[in-house]
């Protein structure tokens, strides 16, 4: 929020992506995307499932390509980049954090938080030592040697958020973080991804269908069948959401 | 990512499923063993039977009487070489040594013990001709062939049959009624093409022919022996003894010589040409069983690419690039391959050296070109069979693999 008067860290611009579709012809999922990111925000993507919010995010962190549109992340032009640029962009720039964790299982808690910085080539000392800092940072100091089998839903969420700031990112992409987790480990997970935004300054973008878990956001961009329906702050109710599916409808 | 990060990451995979890896290391085990176990076994094959020539020496050349065949038949062992052919082609000048040789079944007797063996009467060149070797005593010399001795000189096996005391040098044993005095005892030579030398009683050609036998042609012989000098041309002195005994002999152009001329060197070498290729069939037959390892790494490396379809969403999620993830499965297979070739090495070359050594009693040969071929041979199947599964695995859309359960 401090942020606001810096210019722009993602820049969408009419990105529309459609699938071939098996039996041939082309589905398309997203419409006329346009949105920018400022540093230091926290952003919320909310829609139902299928309204294309997780293509949508695949898009922002540079997993997928669009099929028309412009994509600028910091101030590069990705949308032509090749996979292994996209790669080279991913490493430096975005950190993931998944529902479903997506933990290395037989590797230990440190080995997993330093996988990232093995691709950015660190010398072996230097992965250590930033590893323990953000395992001291989501409080996991104490379990290194562990393996994710051994940890409770809670503690893989941060050991993988520990793995997503590793490489200090810039921005974080978290799709639907909370979901394989209970009420009490998400908003753990979601105050934690509140006081990285304040504290740190880190830019978040948290995909989720729930209001609940949005509310945490500054910022929310509703997408409803490809198209972002509203955007801005958090309403005061899910009402206002809601509604604006319905405006579209008509 | 450093060759480190490499081997540890690909060391993690491969012990992450043990019993798997095991197994797919097993079959590059064997496949290595067996072509280093057949190569062993091809060049004992070869060096036993290269040894057993060399006993005799391959500057040797061996006449014998008779026609190979006569009008399509195979005439017997007709005595038509004599002394004095052995005599003339020891004027030779590439000839350092001649020997006639008659050979004849003996029954010998000594004290109240009785042994059949073979008797061979010769001239003292025999001891070149032969590369005899003597343990006790001496051999025989021109003038006990002058004389027709009946001196005899016999084997260690023949001494030892009879129940001889150690140095049986002056003993006397009896062939025919006929009393013989032990002058020499041969050093053990061991099984050689030519028959066992060890089971052997050595006299001179001219008391075989002339007491024992009582020949009505004490000239004529069966075969004649001849050891040529280190740097002369068997071949050349195989046509100049074909040539001198078609001569003596009388045989007009165009008919068939009635003596068979036999260059060890060439039979050595038609043995060698033959040894090569039960070699080659050897280690065919022990590259099937590599090539079925190598299949083996390849069927794990494309399981674990669908187990690890995850694990490759991941790493391509947080920057891994393709020619990373490429590098990271090839370097799986060829760690397994490699692994497998050490082991399979270290198995092969006990097993082929224990057997021979302490169970066949044989120095068998190790060389190190099996060792260089299975080791490379494993790091290009490791290579060639985790290609394909290694661009399949970089190839995979990290949104799909994210997704994949």
């Amino acid at each position: 929020m401090k942020a606001k008067k810096e210019p722009p860290i993602i820049v969408l611009n009419k990105i529309n992506k459609s699938f071939p579709l098996a039996i041939g012809g082309h589905q398309q999922v997203l419409f006329d995307i346009s949105f920018t990111v400022k540093p230091g925000e926290f952003i919320a993507i909310m829609g139902p499932s299928g309204s294309g919010k997780s293509t949508c995010m695949n898009i922002v962190g540079a997993l997928d390509s669009a099929t028309s549109g412009t994509y600028e992340l910091y101030g590069k032009d990705i949308t032509t980049m090749t996979d292994d640029e996209l790669a080279t962009i991913r490493n430096e720039y975005i950190g993931f954090v998944f529902q479903n964790f997506n933990l290395l299982p037989k590797r230990t808690v440190l080995d997993n938080v330093m996988l990232p910085l093995m691709y950015l080539g660190l010398p072996m000392s230097e992965r250590i030592r930033r590893a323990r800092e953000m395992l001291k940072l989501v409080g996991l100091e104490n379990f290194e040697t562990y393996f994710p089998t051994q940890l409770s839903g809670g503690m893989k969420q941060r050991v993988a958020i520990a793995r997503a700031l590793a490489g200090n990112p810039k921005l974080i992409l978290a799709d639907e973080p909370t979901g394989a987790l209970d009420s009490k480990m998400g908003n753990e997970i979601l105050h934690f991804f509140k006081k990285l935004n304040k504290d740190m300054g880190i830019t978040i973008i948290m995909i989720t269908h729930e209001f609940e878990i949005a509310r945490y956001a500054d910022r929310i961009i509703h997408i409803y069948d490809g198209r972002i329906v509203y955007d801005g702050p958090v309403p005061k109710s899910e009402q206002t959401l809601l509604k604006a599916e319905k405006g579209h409808k008509k | 990512m450093t060759l480190n990060d490499i081997l540890k990451e690909s060391w993690l995979s491969i012990s992450g499923n043990k019993l798997r890896s095991f197994l797919t290391v097993l079959g590059i085990i064997i496949g290595v063993m067996a072509v280093v176990i057949m190569v062993a076994v091809g060049e004992t094959v070869q060096q036993s039977i290269t040894d057993q020539f060399s006993s005799l020496g391959t500057n040797t050349i061996v006449i014998r009487a008779g026609a190979a065949r006569s009008g399509g038949v195979r005439m017997g062992n007709r005595q038509t070489l004599t002394l004095s052919d052995a005599e003339q082609i020891g004027k030779l000048p590439d000839v350092s040594a001649v020997t006639p040789a008659q050979t004849a079944g003996a029954q010998v007797i000594y004290g109240n013990q009785n042994w059949a063996t073979s008797m061979v009467g010769v001239y003292p060149d025999y001891v070149t001709v032969q590369n005899i070797e003597m343990e006790y005593g001496t051999f025989f010399d021109q003038m006990a062939v002058k004389n027709a001795s009946t001196y005899a000189v016999i084997g260690p096996t023949t001494a030892k049959e009879l129940g001889m005391p150690e140095n049986p040098v002056g003993e006397i044993i009896r062939i025919q009624n006929t009393p013989f005095v032990i002058i020499g005892v041969t050093k053990e030579k061991g099984d050689s093409a030519m028959g066992s030398q060890d089971d052997m009683v050595i006299i001179p050609i001219t008391t075989l022919k002339k007491r024992l036998q009582g020949s009505r042609f004490p000239e004529a012989v069966s075969m004649i022996a001849m050891k040529l000098y280190q740097d002369a041309d068997n071949a050349v002195v195989t046509d100049q003894v074909t040539s001198l005994l078609r001569q003596r002999h009388k045989i007009k152009d165009g008919d068939e010589n009635d003596f068979q001329v036999t260059d060890m060197k060439q039979i050595m070498e038609t043995m060698n040409t033959v040894t090569g290729y039960l070699k080659l069939l050897l280690v065919a037959i022990a590259a099937v069983s590599l090539l079925v390892g190598s299949i083996g790494i390849m069927n794990m490396m494309l399981v674990s690419v669908a187990e690890r379809t995850r694990e490759i969403g991941v790493r391509k999620a947080i920057g891994a690039r393709e020619r990373v993830i490429i590098i990271q499965f090839l370097s799986e297979s060829v760690l397994i391959s490699f692994i497998g070739s050490m082991f399979g090495l270290v198995i092969g070359v006990g097993l082929s050296q224990g057997v021979g050594r302490f169970i066949l009693e044989y120095n068998v040969p190790f060389s190190i070109w099996p060792v260089i071929l299975s080791v490379t041979v494993a790091i290009v199947v490791g290579l060639a069979s985790g290609v394909m599964p290694a661009i399949k695995a970089a190839k995979l859309n990290p949104i799909d693999s994210l997704r994949y359960e």
